[in-house]
């Protein structure tokens, strides 16, 4: 396969350099649970953990409408509104990456960048297995007694 | 499964709130909101109000604190009750590493409160869950009502053994710690990788 330039291990290089080439202000990446994976460009403006709980939403209710007119799921989604606009789109079976962008003329290049960050975000994503990795560094005992403690001391009765 | 991301360093549980409409899940969901630290729970969003009838659920994130060099993460969702909105309930309901049944003691809603269980377990089911080994907690909720419905009485119709069952005036905060201790206890400890 040619180079892109989205050839990272790394989530959130790939964002990176999808925010640099495409213009976009935020790009995110989401789980299809709703939570974040990784984020790049401009945050700050942004309630990154609301906004990911609510595109999972969004997309899958978008995935029930799909069905209801035949197709498994619609990959891609945009909205345009008066200064800034969404791309979204489905990376593998469970992640979602989100770009944020105010030119609408560039709409071309985004989906351009957007689909070669995508193969990368797939890639990255196959190459990875998380619980391989944590199993490394985690024992699991461990974490129990300490997940449990902190659970009797947050839920306490009030 | 929570979402695990080593890069991150992160640990995320999905649990979610289910039952019939009006039975109290938003109500839990406030009360536990109101009395965390600041510094551990995100915003809530609360997305199923009368002007918001078209969005799906109630939402806030909440940092359990770090353990072992990983953030861990209670992501904690309520589904909307109303019947038009099984597909979203659906939605909300997969990948979830726990459920509350968040049950409706007035004996006029006996029925809701089992049908509203049905269509959760075969949701659950369809997913791929086995429903006898999966973590979930039983809240007879507004027990301050008239005449409430008995303890044990939705576990015999819904043939339910060992579920950890609390009771609550949700509205009061009564009994809504603890059920959700005893979710998030079961849950972590069914966690393995
Ligand atoms: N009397 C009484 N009212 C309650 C109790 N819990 C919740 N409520 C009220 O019941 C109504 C519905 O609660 P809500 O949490 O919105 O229900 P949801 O549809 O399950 O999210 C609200 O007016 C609550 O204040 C309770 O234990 N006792
Ligand atoms: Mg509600």
């Amino acid at each position: 396969m040619a180079e892109t330039g989205y050839e990272s291990d790394d989530p959130r290089v790939i964002l990176e350099t999808l925010v640099d080439r495409s213009g976009a202000i935020t790009t995110l990446l989401i789980t299809k649970e709703g939570t974040t994976v990784a984020e790049a460009g401009q945050t700050d403006y942004l309630n990154t953990t609301a906004m990911a709980a609510l595109v999972a939403g969004m997309f899958s209710a978008t995935r029930e409408v799909a069905r209801m007119v035949g197709e498994r799921q619609f990959s891609i989604l945009l909205q345009q509104g008066e200064s800034r606009h969404i791309h979204i789109s489905l990376i593998g079976d469970s992640e979602m990456m989100v770009v944020v962008f105010e030119d609408y003329q560039r709409i071309g290049r985004v989906r351009h960048e957007a689909r070669r960050a995508g193969e990368g975000l797939a890639k990255a994503q196959a190459d990875r297995n998380d619980n391989q990795q944590v199993a490394q560094d985690l024992s699991v005992p461990e974490f129990k007694e300490y997940a449990l403690n902190l659970i009797d001391r947050i839920f306490a009765d009030r | 499964m929570p979402h695990i991301s080593y890069q991150n360093r992160e640990i995320a549980f999905k649990l979610v709130y289910y039952g019939p409409g009006m039975s109290g899940k938003t109500t839990n969901l406030i009360q536990i909101h109101k009395s965390l630290p600041k510094d551990l729970r995100g915003e809530m969003l609360n997305l199923d109000t009368e002007e918001e009838r078209t969005l799906f659920f109630d939402f806030f994130p909440l940092e359990l604190g770090n353990v072992e060099g990983y953030a861990v993460r209670f992501n904690m969702y309520t589904v909307p009750g109303q019947v038009y909105y099984e597909a979203s309930r659906r939605l909300i309901l997969q990948g979830a590493d726990g459920v509350v049944f968040v049950a409706d003691s007035q004996p006029q809603r006996f029925d809701e409160n089992l049908e509203s269980f049905h269509s959760m377990s075969e949701n659950l089911r369809d997913f791929g869950i086995d429903f006898e080994r999966y973590p979930l907690a039983l809240q007879y909720n507004k027990r301050d009502c008239v005449d409430p419905i008995p303890i044990g009485s939705l576990e015999k119709e819904l043939g339910l053994n060992g579920v950890p069952v609390v009771e609550a005036v949700a509205n009061q905060g009564t009994g809504v710690m603890e059920t959700i201790r005893n979710l998030s206890r079961d849950v972590v400890q069914r966690f393995q990788l």
